[in-house]
């Protein structure tokens, strides 16, 4: 963990053509952390991670590595002189080499019928498999392989393209978590790039989501989870239920009740707001009598450790439904009236009146190419 | 080969099964239609062979063993695999340059590039004989036909590696370069390796090329095998004579094509990996831009403009053209017609070979397919001798020297280039495919026409433009089986270059080049590439 450095972004752009993919891009990962930077397919995040390989050059901004600077305006360090390893989607194993010959390939000649390519197979728990060649391995020793070829040959930064895209769903849990043990064992820096939610929730310390080619915001898994910046983002990091309200101060009034703020890095002025929370926190009473809220249920999918019901709230002005997560099997309730309330502190953000947010919406980058974020610096 | 399937189907393999040997398409049997039509196309193939035995058993093995059993043999084949050995060298490290600089770095115009590199292959080696012959008088004997044979010959090799390149994945490069590898060692570990496939078939057939090849050293006065069995033939008709020392070259092109069946056989694993999906970052080559420009023009400058310049200097030499206007349009009408029939049917007559080979890589398919191969080392008057023997002997004379003996030998001679061409293809036209289509409920003929054809697409026109560019400067088997009084473009040129007539043997190079540029650039642009709509996102 010491000897890892830290990986340090500022003001990154690049375009393929007349389309800008990065535009500005700001990302500090901490030294010896694992980091996942999440983000949908074309959000530029694998363009990211080729920059910081190294076969990608920048059109602007810096990469550095500790105190080393890789790429600015001047500079531009060759992918084979960064000492960064870089996992694939597939691996990219050489198919002529066997297991033993992939892990040695970065080494000197000498070194590679040494104890280190053994010590790593049994590091990444294929001890006994040297001889193999990659076509006979499975997805996720691939992977696994990779991974050892990248640390042999000493690299202190690790960058993994969307490494557990291509295996199955029972494996991946346990690759996952073998990659982050072998990784932190090695004391390398991780730069996971995924469109996987639950992957980046449940392996990262840290998670950074990009959005239009600029970092929409950075923190840990239960922060971005509970405190995501705007309710795009809320959406995006997983299921949420997104209305309006009013703030008093302490709460804010909702047409579901008067629900507790949750304290979060901004402070809201009181006034009108758009107000998020998470289907785990909509509790659920069966029968149409008693407090709570009326809802018709539209639709309740068991998926084996609860049930997820989507209901529309018998309201005046409310159209869109409600997700509710419980546990059980309830998927009997589909069709009937239930009673709901909302529980815990909720999320706000200062809501803006219908013009005013379409024309915040079309500042975002995504949706306007003309105006680069970081020309206002 | 298990590497290959893997490629095709990786799901196919799972932990627990580490071998791949549950892999479903290895008990896969084989159609009789393909095998039997395909076997049939073989014997065809292998028939002028079987003619040179016949004949060694009609003046008996003794006198055929006294015929190769003397000094000459040994000149004869010093110079023959001296010869072939350096162009098929010169040519692989020619032609796997220009691939790279064309495929993996900025260099500047590389689509043209990629054109004009390919173009010299069209250019016949009468024709490029013919120029520097009569350019200087320094160039003579092996360095001549050494100069010459490459120039005609590196972009085959070129254009196999760069569709291995376009192909392979540069994930690999990549990867060796996160390892600390430089881009030169990149190149050797990682880029040479995964072309080896490549690099050796292509030098396989440049070398079977070269081995046939008569036209360009008969003009530099270079004695190899072909030459002197066209001597025999021609000075002293001696048949057994010319059949003997064709054995010698026989042995030489068995002795390679098993080499191949051998080095392929492990080369397979190299296909594995899947294509390239983005957009590959070119190398930059900076400071190299110039020295590598500056080599690829002097290369285009030997290959096409001594050829081309000195056709059109001696087009104006003797003042006004002296243009046969009449005979000219005949023989260009003659050669187009033949070479095109003959490049269609060799073409179609790929199609089921190409399939077995590539879907049933069992030793006996790939040695009927090799087998294939042998013909391209032999020489045209030989394929036409075997010709004339068949015909006098069960046919009473029939067709021998009409139209189509002439379309026949040539199917025969180049049938190998076109099965290089639709092989490529076959590849990307996996059963799987085909089988969707079945489960989509169409029949067998439907999922042909609407399946497996679109996708044989850009081989059979590839196919088409090998065959069409080999046969319109096609010689020896011409001279000896086109029907009297007419003339293609090749032996008419032949003809007035034998009688020192350059100026009017210059216009029909000049016709010769001009046909052939259109398939050249065909060739160029779709040469073992995808259908374009399976590439287009």
């Amino acid at each position: 963990m010491t000897s890892s450095p830290e990986v340090v972004i500022e003001d990154l752009h690049k375009g393929f053509g007349d389309q800008p993919v990065l535009r500005g891009l700001q990302l500090v990962v901490p030294a010896g952390s694992f980091t996942a930077v999440l983000g949908t397919s074309g959000s530029g995040k694998t363009t990211l991670l080729r920059i910081i390989a190294g076969y990608e050059r920048p059109d602007r901004g810096s990469v550095a590595v500790g105190a080393t600077v890789l790429d600015n305006h001047r500079v531009h360090v060759r992918p084979e002189r960064r000492h960064i390893g870089y996992v694939s989607q597939e691996g990219t194993l050489f198919p002529h080499l066997s297991v033993a010959q992939n892990i040695g390939f970065g080494l000197p000649r000498r070194q590679r019928r040494g104890s280190q390519v053994a010590d790593l197979l049994d590091a990444v728990g294929l001890a006994g498999l040297g001889e193999r060649y990659p076509h006979q391995l499975s997805g996720g020793q691939q992977q696994r392989v990779a991974l050892a070829r990248s640390l042999a040959v000493g690299s202190e930064v690790v960058l993994l393209d969307e490494p557990f895209n291509t295996l199955d769903a029972n494996l991946r849990s346990s690759v996952r978590s073998d990659v982050h043990d072998i990784l932190r064992q090695a004391g390398a820096t991780g730069i996971l790039v995924t469109h996987d939610q639950d992957e980046a929730l449940s392996m990262a310390d840290l998670i950074a989501v990009i959005r239009g080619g600029t970092i929409a915001q950075v923190a840990a898994p239960g922060e971005i989870y509970d405190n995501p910046v705007d309710a795009d983002l809320a959406r995006f990091v997983g299921d949420a239920n997104v209305t309006t309200g009013t703030t008093t101060g302490q709460a804010v009034e909702t047409a579901f009740g008067l629900l507790a703020l949750r304290e979060g890095p901004l402070l809201v002025p009181c006034g009108p707001v758009t107000v998020m929370f998470r289907p785990e926190q909509v509790q659920l009473e069966q029968g149409a009598h008693g407090p709570g809220v009326l809802a018709r249920v539209l639709s309740a999918e068991f998926h084996g450790s609860g049930t997820v019901i989507s209901m529309e709230p018998q309201l005046r002005g409310i159209r869109s439904p409600i997700v509710a997560r419980v546990l059980g099997n309830l998927s009997f309730l589909t069709g009937s009236t239930v009673r709901f309330s909302v529980n815990g502190p909720v999320c706000v953000w200062p809501s803006t009146p219908p013009d005013q947010d379409a024309q915040r919406s079309s500042e975002r980058p995504p949706r306007d190419r003309g105006q680069p974020v970081g020309d206002e610096r | 080969m298990a590497a290959v399937r893997t490629a095709l189907a990786p799901e196919a393999i799972v932990e627990g099964d580490p071998s791949g040997r549950n892999a479903p398409s290895r008990r896969r049997r084989t159609p009789w239609l393909l095998l039997v039509t395909s076997s049939v196309i073989a014997a065809l193939l292998v028939s002028p062979v079987v003619f040179l035995v016949i004949q060694a058993q009609e003046v008996g093995f003794r006198t055929v063993w006294d015929l190769i059993w003397q000094p000459l043999t040994a000149t004869l084949l010093w110079n023959t695999v001296s010869l072939t050995c350096t162009v098929t060298v010169l040519c692989a490290v020619i032609g796997t340059l220009t691939a790279w600089c064309v495929e993996r770095t900025d260099l500047p115009g590389r689509r043209i590039w990629a054109v004009l590199l390919v173009v010299p292959f069209a250019i016949p080696d009468l024709v490029v004989s013919f120029g520097w012959e009569t350019l200087t008088t320094a160039l003579h004997g092996f360095f001549g036909a050494v100069l010459i044979m490459t120039l005609t010959l590196y972009p085959l090799v070129y254009l196999f590696v760069a569709a291995s390149l376009r192909s392979s994945d540069p994930g690999m490069e990549e990867a060796a370069r996160s390892l600390g590898l430089g881009r030169v060692r990149t190149f050797v570990r990682v880029t040479l390796v995964q072309s080896r496939g490549a690099i050796l078939g292509a030098c396989v057939v440049v070398a079977l090329l070269v081995l046939a090849e008569y036209g360009a050293f008969e003009d530099l006065g270079f004695q190899t095998f072909t030459s002197q069995i066209f001597a025999e033939f021609n000075v002293s008709f001696n048949v057994p004579g010319a059949c003997a020392l064709t054995f010698v070259l026989l042995l030489l092109a068995v002795a390679l094509l098993a080499g191949d069946v051998m080095v392929q056989g492990k080369g397979a694993v190299l296909r594995a990996g899947r294509l390239a999906q983005r957009e590959v970052p070119r190398q930059h080559l900076g400071r190299a831009t110039a020295p590598v420009l500056t080599a690829l023009v002097l290369l285009a400058a030997l290959a096409l403009g001594v050829p081309i310049g000195m056709s059109i200097y001696w087009m104006f030499e003797g003042g006004t053209p002296a243009f046969a206007g009449g005979s000219i349009v005949a023989a260009a009408v003659h050669t187009v017609l033949y070479s095109g029939i003959a490049a269609a049917l060799a073409t179609l007559m790929a199609v089921p070979v190409a399939l077995l080979a590539v879907r049933y890589r069992r030793l006996g398919v790939r040695l009927l397919e090799r087998s294939t191969f042998l013909v391209l080392s032999l020489p045209g008057l030989v394929v036409a001798l075997s010709f004339s023997f068949y015909s006098e002997h069960y046919l009473h004379g029939f067709a021998y020297q009409t139209s189509p003996t002439v379309v026949l030998a040539y199917v025969m001679l180049f049938f190998p280039l076109a099965l290089v061409g639709v092989r490529a293809s076959a590849a990307f036209a996996p059963p799987s495919l085909e089988q969707a289509a079945g489960s989509l409920g169409k029949g067998r003929l439907t999922v042909f026409t609407r399946v497996t054809l679109p996708l044989l697409a850009p081989g059979l026109a590839t196919g088409f433009c090998l065959v069409f560019l080999a046969a319109v400067t096609e010689l020896t088997a011409t001279l000896i089986l086109i029907p009297t009084g007419a003339q293609t473009l090749a032996t008419q040129f032949w003809a007035y270059e034998e009688n020192l007539s350059y100026g009017q043997a210059a216009p029909y190079a000049l016709v010769m080049i001009a046909i052939v540029l259109g398939p050249a650039y065909v060739l160029a642009r779709h040469f073992q590439r995808l259908p374009r709509r399976a590439t287009g996102s």
